[in-house]
């Protein structure tokens, strides 16, 4: 039997971002920092600390999409925006029976080979 | 700073256009406006051309068109240059004209507008429309232009009591004007029985975002405008038949990228400031406005762009339609030409057929039943990405 934890298989994450002059967050990041006006190198990310954007938020509004685009096999999907309890908000897919705005959900990260290129990590916010 | 005025004007019937190429549709639409303006035999004294347009190179698989509209036209060797700025590529490119005359460096400018964007199926061009969202967190996400309309618009019901009624009112009332509009994808007025009130509605209007439907959906238009911009204080501007329209305020305004970075996403700033500054250009203040053009590619922009340029108060404009006052014979006719939900919205050309149903309203010129009670200033707004680039026209009559 061959040993896959061996290649050390990544969990699908999305980064967010603090500027650790002044610690404002950002998702996604920016070159530069609109309190403090730190410049953010997008090779090294010197003077920025990154962290995983995951966790519990709360359904700002959502949609549930008809005329899905090239690629998308479903009839259907739904989309949200959130906000996490740092304060940051996303948008993503939601996955969720009876979405009302102002629920409690989970952001978790999946990967997806849906739009044209290379796959994707992807937000799915679940109960 | 140099008056600016439009002394000619083109348009194509907008619709399904796929059959033909980019180039031809433009020069269509810039053939008219020279002979509005009496100047196609002399078209090589223009000093330069300018073209919108958003995604040739998806749609057509077709880039340079500008270049590619001055040989189609037999007009070398006039400078031309293109603009893009999304579905607002129409209005950038009018500013940038706008600008060249301005600032002294010329005297007369053709600015077309133009997209054809039925090559691709659907599914295909609902993706490539999608590529002006952020890419890492929208575009990336599966997002598109009607999700993000479809979230607007449950957001704006939730916190102002909107409903579903008010939307379809929009699109009968767009239909209505579009009917009459020769230009118009849609020429063919609708009921509110027909999608809102009667027993076949929801299957007649069905769900495209929810909670937006069909109806309150533009269509996917081909087609391109043209106008013909002359400095009003140069001498070859006595040359022209038609009295020009003047360009009384002409700006534009970014916002965020990401619609979720902004601190209430109901609010358009970067559509607020626009009319501010071009209001501020011409001396004017909304009140003064006879009717305007917004840019409803979804139906809650119209409501939201006519609270943001100061028409209406925050939340309280769909009872001005509630009451007919958007009406073409209502207080403040709203999309004349039938908006994009009837007129069609060929991305790139959309900014430069606002500033055609402008002239056409101010010159007197628009179709019976259609024609504004003798306006003086008439406004467009054409709204880039989700709201994040913005440019707001405002035309005078003299």
């Amino acid at each position: 039997m061959i040993d896959f934890s061996m290649y050390e298989v990544k969990e699908p994450k999305i980064s967010a971002y603090r500027c650790t002059s002044c610690g404002t967050l950002y998702y996604p990041a920016p070159m530069v920092c609109k309190t403090c006006n730190c410049r953010r190198d997008p090779v090294t990310n010197k003077g920025w600390e990154t962290f995983d954007l995951q966790g519990p938020c709360t359904l700002l509004s959502w949609t549930r999409l008809w005329n899905l685009p090239e690629g998308y096999t479903k009839k259907n999907m739904m989309f949200g925006i959130v906000e996490f309890e740092n304060g940051l908000r996303a948008s993503g897919q939601l996955e969720v029976e009876d979405p009302q705005t102002g629920m409690k959900l989970v952001a978790e990260v999946v990967e997806s080979d849906e739009r044209p290129g290379k796959s994707v990590n992807v937000f799915v916010f679940r109960q | 700073m140099a008056n600016v005025g439009i002394v000619g004007i083109g348009h194509t019937k907008f619709g399904n256009s796929s059959e033909y190429d980019l180039s031809d549709v433009l020069s269509y639409a810039a053939f008219d406006a020279l002979e509005d303006a009496n100047f196609l035999s002399r078209r090589r004294e223009i000093d330069q051309v300018i073209v919108g347009n958003m995604a040739s190179g998806l749609f057509c698989h077709q880039s340079a068109v500008a270049s590619a509209l001055v040989s189609r036209m037999d007009m070398e060797p006039v400078p031309a240059e293109l603009v893009e700025n999304g579905p607002a590529s129409g209005a950038s490119a009018i500013k940038i004209g706008y600008m060249a005359i301005a600032s002294g460096m010329a005297d007369i400018v053709l600015v077309v507008g133009g997209e054809i964007m039925r090559k691709v199926s659907g599914w295909v061009g609902t993706d490539y429309v999608a590529t002006m969202l952020q890419t890492e967190t929208e575009y990336n996400m599966g997002l598109t232009l009607p999700a993000f309309g479809g979230m607007f618009t449950r957001m704006y019901m939730e916190r102002y009591g909107l409903t579903q009624r008010d939307l379809a009112l929009l699109a009968v009332k767009n239909h209505e004007n579009g009917s009459k509009n020769k230009y118009a994808h849609i020429q063919a007025p609708i009921s509110i029985e027909a999608i809102s009130d009667g027993p076949e509605a929801a299957v007649v209007n069905t769900y495209v975002a929810e909670p937006l439907r069909m109806y309150s959906t533009c269509p996917v238009s081909d087609g391109a405008a043209a106008l013909l911009l002359v400095n009003m204080d140069s001498e070859k501007a006595k040359s022209f038949p038609k009295k020009p329209i003047r360009i009384a305020g002409i700006a534009s305004a970014t916002d965020t990228h990401c619609v979720h970075n902004r601190k209430d996403p109901l609010v358009l700033d970067a559509v607020r400031i626009a009319a501010e500054k071009a209001y501020a250009m011409a001396g004017l203040t909304p009140k003064d406005i006879s009717f305007a053009e917004l840019h409803d590619a979804f139906s809650i922009l119209e409501l939201a762009i006519s609270e943001e340029v100061g028409f209406f108060e925050k939340g309280k404009s769909y009872l001005s339609v509630r009451k007919g006052e958007t009406n073409i014979d209502g207080r403040l006719p709203i999309n004349t030409s039938g908006g994009l939900k009837s007129k069609g919205h060929p991305v790139g050309a959309t900014g430069v057929s606002q500033a055609v149903e402008l002239v056409r309203q101010l010159r007197g010129e628009a179709e019976k039943g259609r024609q504004v009670s003798n306006p003086h200033y008439g406004m467009s707004v054409n709204f880039g990405g989700f709201g994040n680039n913005v440019v707001a026209l405002i035309c005078a009559k003299e």
